[in-house]
């Protein structure tokens, strides 16, 4: 199945890794790249992706705040997946509050990432804390 | 002769960007990843790279006593920091602890080829930030930055600072002990002398110690919304 990404991250270095490990699967691509929520929200109206890789912590608007105003003003059906650095289950649930269907923590991305977006892409929730080997994977 | 490089992140994310980055240079290779301090000592040992590239914040041995402990098995390793922070303390840090390239993450992409290529050619490589401290250094002191001025804060050992760093991590003592291969009564008499040394009271005061002191990094979530704050 066709999958367009945008990924958004304050490290460049992060977004060549994360688009290394996507675009190895067929028929996903990474359609852009953003370095904060402000130019997410930006490239979110203009390329419609079916997900939204983010980070939490970016200057400018960090990603909770961009994953509430994406689902506020999106158009078509995108998934918000978080890849981020905080292994947290409070901010887990922050993220999925503000309307996020997935979050992975860095540290496992390159195990994780895959599957989350491959369930975030069909509507399915995913989640996956490093401090708790447990992944929730469920329809919504 | 290709040049070959070892990269230390914990991130898997991270390295395979870096590896994108680095491999596209003709004439270098990745020629392996660890993902600690540990391993990467270890690795170092074996693969005997011409440049180590070492993120800060690492589990069980952060990278400013990885440079250190690489520096001390062959001073000629040379050793590219990756820091999420250019503060005066990290800055400081990692000169004195001997790495010739200091690169913030954020600017990875753009810098980290150049800070390779200048230490393939036996120069150093300074985000522009350190460039200035150093330079006020000088001025001020009249001399370079100096790995002998005298710390500011009682001195812990290598092995004790090793200790503080999985003790801060949460480890129990004797997993500790474990990690290093030591005996947990050792371990235990090296948690007294750093507690005594530091004159620290708790666990509690360990965490920030470590964290002040770069031991130990933590990056701060952005702020809650305020229904959601927890206090501690």
């Amino acid at each position: 199945m066709a999958v367009r990404i945008l990924l958004v991250d304050d490290h460049p270095i992060v977004r060549q890794g994360l688009r290394t490990l996507l675009e190895g699967r067929p028929g996903w691509e990474v359609v852009g790249e953003a370095s904060d929520g402000i130019e997410a929200l930006d490239k979110v109206e203009d390329l419609q992706p079916d997900v939204v890789v983010l980070d939490v912590t970016m200057p400018r608007m960090n990603g909770l705040e961009a994953c509430r105003l994406i689902q506020q003003k999106r158009k078509t059906s995108l998934e918000v997946l978080f890849v981020t650095q905080h292994d947290s289950p409070q901010m887990m649930r922050e993220a999925l509050d503000a309307g996020a269907r997935g979050y992975v923590v860095k540290s496992n991305a390159a195990r994780d990432l895959l599957e989350a977006v491959e369930a975030v892409s069909q509507h399915r929730v995913f989640t996956a804390l490093a401090r708790s080997p447990h992944v929730l994977s469920s329809d919504s | 002769m290709k040049l070959r490089i070892l990269l230390a992140d914990d991130h898997e994310i991270v390295r395979r960007g870096l590896c994108s980055l680095l491999q596209k240079r003709e004439g270098w290779e990745v020629c392996g990843e660890a993902s600690d301090g540990r391993e990467a000592v270890d690795m170092a040992k074996q693969l005997k790279p011409d440049v180590v590239i070492v993120d800060i914040g690492m589990p069980y041995l952060n990278g400013l006593d990885t440079t250190r402990q690489l520096l001390q098995l062959d001073p000629n390793f040379k050793v590219i920091v990756l820091t999420i922070t250019d503060s005066d303390q990290v800055i400081r840090e990692a000169l004195d602890a001997g790495a010739r390239g200091f690169v913030l993450k954020s600017d990875a992409a753009r810098d980290l080829v150049a800070a390779v290529e200048a230490l393939q050619s036996k120069r150093m490589f300074f985000t522009p930030r350190v460039n200035d401290l150093v330079l006020a250094g000088f001025l001020e002191k009249g001399h370079a930055i100096s790995r002998n001025e005298p710390p500011d804060l009682p001195t812990l050992t290598a092995r004790e600072r090793e200790v503080t760093q999985l003790l801060a991590e949460g480890k129990s003592s004797k997993e500790v002990a474990v990690l290093l291969n030591l005996s947990t009564k050792t371990v235990e008499t090296h948690r007294s002398n750093i507690m005594r040394k530091l004159s620290l009271h708790s666990i509690r005061d360990l965490v920030v110690y470590a964290i002040k002191n770069n031991i130990i990094q933590i990056q701060m979530p952005p702020q809650l919304r305020p229904s959601e704050t927890t206090v501690v």
